[in-house]
């Protein structure tokens, strides 16, 4: 055996390690009804050494795109792994399935109705497209004529409202009946059994649906207000009760679907095989069939270096470091929509009245000058290049610069300065009395300030001393709440509780395709945890979604004007954006992850340019 | 005999009970429920709430166990929160994936493990006893998911001879011949490395029961009568040596239904100790409970067995 697969050898064992210690918290996050979701924050694995990945400029760490030539061979397989170390659910279907893994390989064989822009703004290109009348509340949703399911079924406007009737059922256990869904008129009567349909959705003509809503809000563009993105084959489904249709096989085994490629053998938890779909819509692909597999993480780098797979899904940006060198794969890399940030404890939530009560003067890190402070201390810089190998950056922004248009680059953020922390906390009157080399507070008194953060694996260990640290070498007095790193569920159990032991805290969110902060950062906000809100906010909050943000221009100058509030009062800090690499093996022609441009959603142009996967000689 | 193993049986009612209450409170007193990872800021915290409520878990602690305890007598387990599926179901399909496994790395096992304690107890301080002393001690000290991975990259992945993931090809059809095949062949490999690491105590008991059965009494008398040494160690007292083994024959089959995480992990191979583990964090509380019942029960069950098998092999013990 060589050398080189001894040195992978004992990383990979090394990686085992820490799997086997501490395997868990990430896996239990994954409630995403493709709009966001909290996250653990440090889950990934170690790097040995800080490599440079060999770029300044950060938009260009990885290509979006691969550029294989050749000759395409017909048909083929495109063999998927998708890197996760428990079986997946299971449950294919849009309205019902509550992890993230579904959805990848529902990608596959998409429902999807809608095609989006860079900003993930609906566009006209997809199934569907949609009229907005903004006075009279109304959308208009066209379906193109002569889409097929995969079973041959024309799509039926019927097959628009079916999954309507789903989430707003009764029996229906899922999230997504919720405040937005109940802005469709009609919602909360049906819901309540007192109407056999939603009275909001009329069928026009067979490829006409017209929606009325209670209010709109440029939230609709982005697929939020309670419209709903997916067709479900309401031929095969309607006569099945709403509460059994989670374990029937029209969801487990054989769903119809849009997408380009069909469900044809589904081995839970483990592999599913789809075949090209000669109804699809944007014609038959040109690959025969995709096989998708459950692949352990911790055999994943060398399943990729001998070309058993052709792409990599769910890849963990850790193990960069094992397959920079395979020469038969090339890694592409996309900003995730994720911010990871660092939180200050404002005041309560009034669970009884579901509002908000700040408290900023009552509260400890009351103080702007000394978040901002806390802030300063950060070397998130070096955690990202060290812990992260750079596939994290220091995030200056509450909206990831995905959304090119609300994102507001000219932000500073708070770039690692510890002698401007200093200055902040003696300008603020936190002063060293005692001469012990840690500040009191501005009375004199001692002033320790709590401190809660997940546990991951070991390096979520390393990057919380190394922050305490960083604090104490600004004189604060930082210590862990609970004394340890808190497991995933009673972090958040804690942080939602607003319990008295938690100053600060450090999360992250995933945070889907609908940029509105409301859901963050409003008064109302259950977990707005920060527990911060002042009129400005509010204010800056409502007219992001207001009639008069439909107005491009508007809107995006308030999502700067909420950006630049938030950046100076600082009760949540960003800290770190995210990488998400996706392999794809030398043979796959035209795979793409810019999200303006996903192959996901060209599945049908995909092709191989060789029998068997290219493997790596190194 | 009988009526001792009925009253065994009768009493492992008010012990599972017991143990159902137990761990019906202590996964309660889990920080977090099943809606603590649907914490997603465009979904109703309210809406959650609702579930919550639907599913019973606002009720008293009490409320929530007879609700449980009545519908498990009956038979229905409940849904798992994860999965969406009943609980019967989703563990029926990790056992029987477990079950195999395990059983196929059982009777590995035993055909290493026992050849290898005879011999080495029949030549004892030879050098073929001190390669087997050695190897015991070797696979005794490699920890499962060192073995695990090099046996996967070497075997799997170099060489090629078996499957690297899952439980079955996906090309085959269920019930044909080349499935059943499929299923077998991904469990070799997992299979031949539990049962390499799993050896020593086999091995170390047989060992050390041949060497001090060599000098008892019935070997001698075995011996002057002039039966041949292979006969003797054969028939006499390789049925004397096994009694240690066969004391834990209750908990080898009852085990099997046990799973291992590592196993399962590096294989991806979906079975019961995954779904433990996966289960626990995800505040499953449907199938933790019955995860633990099942365990509780069948250790109950193989202490029993254990008990009922030991007076069948070893004439002197009697159940009473």
């Amino acid at each position: 055996m060589s050398k080189k697969l001894w040195g992978l050898l004992a990383l990979l064992l090394a990686f085992m390690l820490i799997l086997a210690a501490c395997n868990d918290g990430e896996e239990t996050t994954g409630t995403d009804d493709g709009t966001k979701t909290e996250e653990a924050t440090p889950e990934e694995g170690t790097e040995e050494e800080a490599e440079e990945p060999a770029a300044e400029d950060s938009d260009a760490l990885f290509p979006l795109a691969v550029d294989n030539d050749g000759t395409a061979i017909s048909g083929g397989t495109l063999n998927v792994a998708m890197s996760k170390d428990e079986p997946f659910q299971g449950i294919f279907s849009y309205v019902l399935y509550e992890d993230a893994y579904d959805d990848e390989i529902m990608k596959y064989a998409s429902n999807s109705l809608f095609t989006t822009d860079g900003d993930f703004l609906i566009t006209d290109e997809g199934i569907a497209s949609m009229e907005v009348d903004q006075d009279n509340n109304k959308v208009l949703v066209k379906i193109r004529e002569g889409v097929k399911w995969s079973d041959g079924e024309l799509l039926k406007i019927e097959d628009l409202i079916q999954p309507y009737l789903i989430i707003g059922h009764k029996d229906y256990t899922g999230v997504r009946y919720d405040v937005d869904f109940q802005n469709i008129i009609g919602a909360v009567e049906y819901h309540e059994g007192k109407a056999d349909t939603i009275s909001g959705l009329k069928k026009i003509d067979e490829t006409t649906l017209e929606m009325s809503f209670n209010k709109l809000s440029p939230a609709i563009f982005s697929g939020g207000d309670g419209l709903w993105g997916y067709a479900e084959p309401s031929h095969i489904i309607k006569d099945i009760p709403i509460a059994e249709l989670v374990e029937s096989d029209a969801v487990r085994k054989n769903p119809v679907t849009l997408g380009a490629f069909k469900f044809d053998k589904i081995v839970p938890g483990e592999s599913v095989q789809l075949v090209a779909n000669e109804h699809y819509w944007q014609g038959k692909p040109k690959l025969d069939s995709v096989i998708i597999k459950v692949v352990p993480t911790s055999s994943i780098s060398v399943a990729l270096q001998q070309g058993e797979y052709d792409v990599a899904i769910s890849f963990s940006a850790s193990k960069m470091e094992e397959i920079k060198d395979f020469d038969n794969i090339e890694v592409l890399g996309r900003q995730e929509l994720y911010y990871a940030y660092l939180g200050f404890k404002l005041g309560k939530y009034d669970f009884e009245n579901s509002v908000v009560v700040t408290d900023v003067e009552g509260s400890k890190m009351g103080d702007v000058k000394l978040r901002q402070a806390m802030g300063y201390a950060l070397d998130v810089e070096q955690v990202a290049e060290v812990f992260y190998n750079n596939l994290r950056e220091r995030a200056n922004s509450l909206i990831p610069p995905v959304f090119a248009s609300f994102y507001d680059e000219s932000l500073e953020g708070y770039t690692y300065d510890p002698d401007k922390a200093a200055a902040l906390l003696d300008e603020a009157g936190f002063k060293d009395v005692d001469g012990d080399g840690i500040r009191e507070d501005k009375e004199g008194k001692p002033f320790e300030i709590k401190f809660a953060t997940m546990s991951g694996d070991d390096i979520a260990e390393d990057i919380t001393q190394f922050y305490l640290q960083n604090w104490k070498d600004v004189g604060l007095n930082v210590t862990l709440t609970t004394g340890r790193t808190i497991e995933f569920n009673s972090f958040y159990d804690k942080v939602q509780a607003d319990d008295p032991e938690i100053d600060i805290f450090m999360a992250a969110w995933g945070t889907g395709t609908n940029p509105s902060p409301a859901g963050l950062y409003s008064k109302t906000a259950e977990y707005n945890f920060s527990r911060y809100s002042s009129d400005f906010l509010e204010e800056t909050l409502t007219n992001i979604d207001s009639p008069k943000a439909f107005d491009a221009d508007y809107r995006a100058e308030q999502f700067r004007a909420w950006q630049e509030y938030m950046a100076e009062q600082a009760p949540i800090i960003p800290t770190m954006y995210r990488y998400e690499l996706v392999p794809v093996n030398k043979r796959v022609k035209n795979w793409s992850i810019d999200y303006t441009n996903e192959s996901h959603d060209n599945l049908q142009d995909v092709e191989l340019v060789s029998d068997t996967a290219v493997k790596s000689t190194k | 005999m009988w009526k001792t193993i009925i009253r065994r049986i009768l009493i492992m009612i008010p012990q599972l009970f017991v143990l159902s209450l137990l761990i019906f409170i202590m996964a309660k007193q889990m920080p977090g429920d099943p809606f603590t990872g649907m914490i997603t800021p465009e979904t109703d915290p309210a809406r959650v709430e609702e579930l919550r409520e639907k599913a019973g878990l606002n009720d008293p602690w009490y409320e929530q166990y007879v609700n449980w305890i009545v519908n498990a007598a009956q038979g229905d387990l409940g849904k798992s929160y994860t999965y969406k599926i009943q609980v019967s179901t989703l563990i029926g399909e990790r056992a029987l994936n477990t079950f195999w496994l395990s059983l196929v790395s059982v009777i590995l096992l035993y055909l290493i493990a026992i050849p290898l304690g005879v011999l080495a107890g029949r030549y004892q301080e030879t050098f073929l006893d001190k390669i087997v002393v050695l190897y015991s001690f070797v696979t005794y000290a490699i920890p499962t998911f060192v073995l695990a991975l090099i046996f996967l990259f070497l075997f799997g992945y170099q060489l090629h001879w078996f499957p690297t993931v899952g439980s079955v090809d996906i090309k085959y059809d269920p019930g044909t011949f080349g499935y059943l095949w499929s299923k077998l062949y991904h469990m070799l490999l997992p299979a031949i490395t539990t049962a390499l690491l799993g050896t020593t105590s086999v091995i170390q008991y047989l060992r050390s029961e041949v060497i001090d059965a060599k000098s008892l009494d019935y070997v001698r008398t075995a011996r002057s009568k002039g039966i041949p040494v292979s006969k003797v160690y054969s028939r006499h007292i390789f049925r004397n040596s096994l009694l240690p083994i066969a004391a834990f024959l209750g908990f080898t089959i009852t085990g099997l239904l046990g799973g291992s995480i590592f196993i399962e992990t590096i294989f991806g191979y979906p079975g019961m100790g995954q779904l433990f583990i996966s289960s626990l964090s995800s505040r499953d509380y449907s199938v933790i409970t019955a995860l633990v019942m099942l365990y509780g029960f069948l250790a109950l069950l193989g202490s029993l067995l254990s008990d009922i098998i030991m007076s069948i092999v070893d004439p002197r013990i009697r159940i009473e």
